[in-house]
């Protein structure tokens, strides 16, 4: 034949790539932007074939939230219908001294580990997607987008959810352990809210915009050492004509928590779903692990709901710490009597003391700002509540991040006794379900340490935090604050003073909670 | 000038377009797509930047982003469309001049092609079922480039004088038109198409020096038989063209009448091919059982046959006389429409004696079953015959598969449409057909059947009932073409970069009537692929005769498809003689290997296979068969299918369940040479048979089959045992020839 092999081929081409003209993507400032967030190809999990193959199965994530599953609505029927002694109750033991310790494990270890496995999550997005780990197409439920002014808030709602749960279980004294069936009502809550947010919206709508936990996992998590599923190469992103991983491919669903891997700069939003990793089709995704306290110092984007998120963390857990003093109890009394309150929490001091410790912070930093920052940078730029700047949030935004460390440590030590005091408990609770054991057995008041050691060990925890805070914040000003303001070695000085008060508070008010015990 | 200020002259108003930063991952899907460069990116945090100012919004950014990040609020932002006019003549009676009269001068064209956005990624060129390249046409004309224009559309359509006249744009391109996807009203794609081929006649064919090596023969001479042989002796093959009735054009020539498609306009690519040498051999019907003997003496077939056959209802009353098909209707009215309008005479052949317009007796009237483009036409006729014309269609108006514009012009030119009704009996006096039983139905959506509505009929006096409710192919041609009708379904995962097209986010506009266009297009996908493959060896079959009933651009881009694969493929007959450097093998063959594998043993065995072939210079892909569409299997010589087996040792082992559904969905596969293998643990029993099975009972050329044991899959004996096996595969394929010899 007269015709050459490349008319012929052409001939039996597809014709419509020749009529798409797409504008190229833009590249400019790539390297700025994500160089020092990015993680090192070295570190890529998938590389290995077994833990590839491992990953790469649709039963992966359905046999790690399995176990969870299965825990949980033991918690919810032992909880119902167990005994009413909390510590022999095996749904409130191991729900408040052995879970809530090992998430705050995994956040600081990992990252988002929990939201891998969690079995909240997990439930109402089998429900969701009909199907146990199946790749399925249709959905159930109305697939809403979740209302973009809400939207907007970010990290505000979950974590205004979390102050809020955190006071009904106070109210209701669920975590202390007190009555076990609270425990079951709680856990049944929140699968419910779950379940109800995952039939109305699309995707994690109810993990990224409303869960308690999120606000936690995600700033804490930040210290992790997992990067989450990034891209390998980017350039092959950027090309991608498809965005399976986003989408949603032929063997993996888009992703549930709105991150895209070409662009992930911290492990802030990725659930360890691993759905981009079975939907690339360019097998593009890869599992990275980073240093300690990457996602905190890294990424170039700050985020202002974020950044009240830490600080409102903050006050959370300074109240708690305040109210476990004999003098606040006093203060705690006088207050209920005289708003007719019946008892702790009282909501006016709770928020109060919340929001005192979050405005201080962030008062703090603006002085700093105030004294500190060059008049000759232009920092303002007019904005809806995420986008916009100004010459405080250019300082608040960065150094909020740099507290994460002190605020997570603060947040373990606060659980450290319940563990070391109580956790033995679960054996006994466990035997109990199926009749044995009682509150007489030696294992059940076996402390792992005493309590003097146990305050020897959360100033020791604080302390390692502060730390970290303290080093990262030192990075972080040298990188962002330095360049803006009149004096680094002033900006440094007084970054590096506020994260040192903030460990000396925590420490402090642990030893004033121990002289109170 | 900004494309805002151009598609837009009017003053814009508040529009705002606005991302959501929280969400937005800055994946640019949105950017690279946005046709006015409203979107850019915001580097410093790597989130889409928005400018309302530039908006037009046309909601492309809405509707491809993947997180839902964009919101739109206000007006779509275009200039009225320019609406292409009617000509309605003053008297209908024996009037054929064409009632569309389309855009007629430069200042309109330019103002409609101003509206056009030149999306980046267009989603009318999905929407077209060839495919043109809409916004660059469009581009030339802007430029008024006439030239370019039919440049552009000539990489995909030879029939656009044709297409623009016939296709209904609003469930194809301009229902896929961003402006339609965004609620608005869309471009008017057809008219600027016709503009340009009304400006300058489409330019002939341009044969080359035919090499008198491929012989390939048409049976037909519809919109598929032109588009097959247009492409075939542009490169080189000599053509010849197998027509029943007198005069080229299948339906296009006899089933459309002249006011929707002029004569001349629909004679033009015969002139042209027959002028260019196709060797165009009219009144020559060749049956099914012809078949055979047509391929000894041709390189290739190309069915393109049709769907001749009128549907006829089978009810009370249908034996009566008075009752006739579209087809004898059809003909009958265009031969009297066209020649001097005897118009006593047509209705004499029909039985209607009265004479219309004498005093005190009514019109004849006639009774049209359906309201779909045959119902239009034949009712249209009637009318220009001086008679009455009533169509009903069971179907509610909503649902209707009518041409919004073609219902309107019907109505203006005094045919009753009468939706949701059904006829349950044809009365009879003396034999004659004299009046209709009509029952009310109800549908409740457009994929539910209507049903009848209990009460008493209506009865409706009628002189002639004609039944238009659309066409069938001959069954001795399905018979004859396995596989055929293929069904335009899709299943599982759409294309990808369809979904990402954002042609499949808004289903439903009104402008298309609220047909989910994505979804038709994708289906019309699998009917273009499909013609790439062949039947059986050496035939392959377009249109009608592949799909079913199909519209007249469906069928000359699947001709065009066949045509281009027949030139790919390079078959041979039997008695052809052989030129010295060969011929199928002038270029390098390319292999597809395509596996289903669970633990990765499968898929090492495939790569081990492709080696094999890879070591003989051949182009080899390897890919798991969810990835394996009909485009991978359509540019495959040779295709190699593996599996692993499932079972319990040795209960109910078979390939594996996916495999198994693949095989299921395959699509003819005439003559393709096809290896087979599957992996093992403990024996392979049944699984290789049937995978063979399923593969020849779809015409494929099984040239070898291996199962590979824990043994041979063994580290090191793995890679020795699959790929001798793919070495084997490669020598036994070398030539066609071989292939034949070693099934025999
Ligand atoms: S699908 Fe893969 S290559 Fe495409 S954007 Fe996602 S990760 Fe990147
Ligand atoms: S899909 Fe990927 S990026 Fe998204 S949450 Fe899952 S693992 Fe993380
Ligand atoms: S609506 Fe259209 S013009 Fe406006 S930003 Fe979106 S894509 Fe661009
Ligand atoms: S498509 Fe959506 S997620 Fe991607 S850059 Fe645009 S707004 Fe952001
Ligand atoms: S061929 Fe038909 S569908 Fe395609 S652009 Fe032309 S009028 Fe539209
Ligand atoms: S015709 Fe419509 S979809 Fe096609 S490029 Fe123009 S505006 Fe875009």
């Amino acid at each position: 034949m007269a015709l050459e092999t490349q008319d012929r081929a052409a001939r039996l081409a597809d014709p419509v790539p020749v009529a798409v003209r797409l504008r190229p993507p833009e590249r400019e400032g790539l390297a700025e932007r994500f160089g020092p967030s990015d993680p090192s190809p070295g570190l890529d999990l998938l590389r290995h074939p077994l833990v590839a193959r491992l990953v790469r199965n649709r039963k992966f994530q359905f046999l790690l939230i399995l176990p969870n599953q299965i825990v949980f609505w033991t918690v919810i029927f032992v909880g119902l219908l167990g005994t009413a002694v909390p510590g022999l109750n095996f749904g409130a033991a191991i729900t408040w001294y052995v879970w809530f310790c090992l998430v705050f494990v995994m956040m600081v270890v990992v990252g988002r580990a929990w939201c891998a496995m969690c079995p909240f999550g997990g439930f109402a997005e089998w429900i969701q997607r009909r199907t146990l780990f199946q790749r399925t197409q249709k959905t159930l439920g109305l697939g809403r987008k979740f209302p973009e002014p809400l939207a907007r808030l970010g990290f505000l709602i979950p974590v205004v959810s979390f102050l809020l749960l955190t006071w009904i279980e106070e109210f209701f004294n669920i975590a202390g352990p007190g009555n076990p069936a609270a425990t079951s009502f709680m856990v049944i809550g929140i699968v419910g809210t779950a379940l109800a947010f995952f039939l109305v919206f699309e995707r994690r709508t109810f993990c990224r915009y409303i869960c308690p936990l999120t606000s936690l996992i995600g700033t804490v998590g930040s210290m992790g050492t997992v990067a989450g599923f990034r891209t390998r190469d980017r350039e092959v992103c950027l090309t991608c004509k498809t965005k399976d991983c986003m989408r949603g491919g032929t063997d993996g669903f888009g992703c549930p928590w709105y991150t895209w891997p070409g662009s992930a700069d911290s492990n802030l939003y990725c659930g360890l779903c691993s759905e981009c990793y079975k939907s690339c089709p360019e097998d593009n995704v890869g599992l990275f692990l980073q240093k300690p306290l990457t996602s905190v110092v890294a990424p170039r984007r700050r985020r202002a709901d974020v950044a009240w998120a830490i600080t409102l963390l903050w006050g959370l857990v300074l109240y708690q710490q305040i109210n476990a003093t004999t003098a606040y109890a006093s203060v705690e009394n006088w207050m209920n009597r005289n708003l007719h309150f019946p008892h702790y929490p009282n909501p006016v001091d709770y928020l109060g003391v919340i929001g005192l410790g979050a405005l201080a912070t962030a008062g703090v930093v603006r002085g700093i700002a105030a004294l500190l920052a060059r008049r000759d940078v232009e920092l303002s730029r007019p904005g809806s509540f995420a986008d916009s700047s100004s010459r405080f949030r250019a300082y608040f935004l960065p150094v909020s991040y740099g507290l994460i460390p002190v605020v997570g440590a603060d947040y373990f030590a606060r659980q450290l006794p319940k563990f070391f005091q109580h956790s033995a408990r679960v054996v006994p609770a466990a035997a109990h379900i199926f009749g044995f054991s009682s509150s007489s057995s030696p294992i059940y008041s076996f402390s792992l340490a005493t309590n003097s050691w146990i305050v020897v060990i959360q100033i020791a925890v604080v302390a390692l935090g502060t730390l970290a805070a303290a080093w990262s914040t030192w990075r972080i000003t040298g990188r962002e604050l330095v360049s803006i303001s009149r004096s680094g070695l002033g900006v440094r000085l007084a970054t590096l003073g506020l994260v040192l008060g903030c460990g000396a508070v925590a420490a402090v008010l642990y030893l004033i909670m121990h002289a109170a015990d | 000038m900004t494309i805002r200020e151009m598609s837009a002259p009017v003053a814009p108003t508040h529009l705002d377009v606005r991302v959501l930063t929280d969400r937005c991952a800055g994946c640019q899907e949105c950017v690279i797509r946005c046709p006015t460069g409203a979107l850019s990116m915001d580097t410093g945090h790597w989130v889409a930047l928005a400018d309302s100012d530039l908006c037009v919004g046309c909601r492309q950014c809405v509707r491809t982003c993947p997180f839902s990040a964009v919101v739109v609020d206000g007006p779509i932002l275009v200039a009225p469309r320019v609406e292409a006019r009617l000509a309605h003549p003053a008297s209908l009676l024996g009037d054929v001049s064409e009632i569309r009269s389309g855009i007629t001068g430069w200042a309109e064209a330019l103002a409609e092609a101003g509206r056009c956005l030149q999306c980046p990624d267009p989603t009318c060129v999905r929407g077209c079922p060839a495919h043109n390249d809409i916004p660059g046409f469009i581009a030339a004309i802007r430029a008024r480039d006439l030239e370019g224009a039919h440049e552009v559309l000539r990489r995909t359509s030879v029939l656009p004088d044709i297409c623009s006249r016939v296709c209904n744009q609003s469930a194809q391109c301009e229902g896929s038109c961003s402006w339609s996807l965004a609620g608005g009203t869309p471009v008017a794609i057809g008219a600027l198409e016709r503009f340009v081929a009304d400006m300058l006649p489409v330019p002939p064919p341009a044969p080359a020096a035919p090499t008198g090596e491929l012989s390939v023969g048409i049976i037909g001479s519809g919109p598929g038989a032109a588009g097959a042989a247009w492409e075939l002796l542009e490169a080189g093959a000599s053509v010849t063209v197998y027509e029943k009735d007198a005069v080229p054009g299948g339906l296009c020539n006899w089933g459309i009448p002249d006011f929707t498609l002029p004569e001349a306009v629909a004679a033009r690519p015969w002139h042209q091919l027959a002028s260019a040498g196709v060797d165009l051999r009219c009144g020559t019907e060749i049956r099914p059982e012809d078949l055979e003997q047509l391929l000894e003496t041709h390189d290739a077939v190309i069915a393109a046959c049709g769907a001749g056959m009128p549907l006829r209802l089978s009810l009370p009353g249908a034996e009566l006389d008075g009752v006739t098909d579209a087809t004898t209707f059809l003909q009958a009215a265009k031969a009297t429409l066209g020649d001097g309008m005897d118009a006593a005479a047509f209705r004499a052949a029909f039985g209607l004696a009265e004479d219309p317009g004498a005093p005190g007796r009514p019109v004849p009237r006639v009774l049209v079953l359906g309201a779909g483009n045959t119902a239009m036409d034949v009712a249209r006729s009637a009318r220009r015959l001086g008679l009455e014309a009533t169509c009903v269609d069971w179907l509610d108006e909503r649902f209707a598969l009518t041409r919004p514009d073609e219902l309107a012009e019907a109505r203006y030119e005094g045919v009753e449409v009468h939706f949701l009704r059904t006829l349950t009996a044809l009365r009879g006096k003396d034999g004659r057909v004299f009046g209709a039983e009509l029952a009310r139905t109800t549908q409740a959506a457009a994929d539910r059947r209507p049903t009848v509505v209990a009460g008493d009929p209506e009865v409706l006096g009628i002189d002639l009932v004609v039944m238009a409710m659309g066409y069938r192919v001959d069954p001795a041609f399905t018979g004859a073409l396995p596989g055929t009708p293929v069904r335009r379904a899709t299943s599982g995962v759409a294309d990808r970069s369809w979904s990402a097209s954002g042609i499949l986010a808004s289903p439903a506009s009104a402008f298309a009537d609220h047909l989910p266009v994505g979804t038709l297009a994708l289906g019309r996908e699998i009917g273009l692929w499909s013609a790439s493959l062949p039947v059986t060896e050496r035939l392959w079959a377009v249109g009608d005769a592949l799909i079913g009933p199909a519209t007249v651009v469906e069928a000359m881009a699947q001709g065009r498809r066949a045509a281009a694969a027949v030139l790919d493929a390079g078959p041979a007959r039997p008695a052809r003689p052989t030129r010295p450097d060969g011929d199928g093998s002038s270029r390098q063959r390319r292999v597809l290997v395509c596996y289903e594998s669970a633990g990765g043993r499968t898929a090492r065995a495939a790569d081990a296979i492709a080696g094999g072939f890879s070591e003989r210079g051949d182009q080899v892909r390897v890919l798991p068969i969810a990835r394996v569409g009909l485009a991978e299997l359509a540019a495959a010589d040779v295709v190699v299918v593996g599996s692993w087996v499932e079972g319990f040792v040795v209960a109910g082992v078979r390939p594996a369940k996916a495999m198994r559904a693949w095989l299921a969905g395959l699509p003819r596969l005439g003559g393709k040479a096809v290896g087979v293998f599957c992996t093992f643990a403990v024996a392979p029993k049944g699984a290789l048979p049937a995978m063979r099975q399923a593969l020849e009972a779809r015409g494929a050329v099984v040239l070898g089959e291996a199962s590979f044991g824990p043994r041979e899959l063994g580290k090191r004996a793995e890679a020795s045992g699959a790929a001798a096996f793919g070495r084997e595969l490669a020598r036994r394929s070398t030539t066609k020839a071989t292939a034949r010899v070693l099934v025999e």
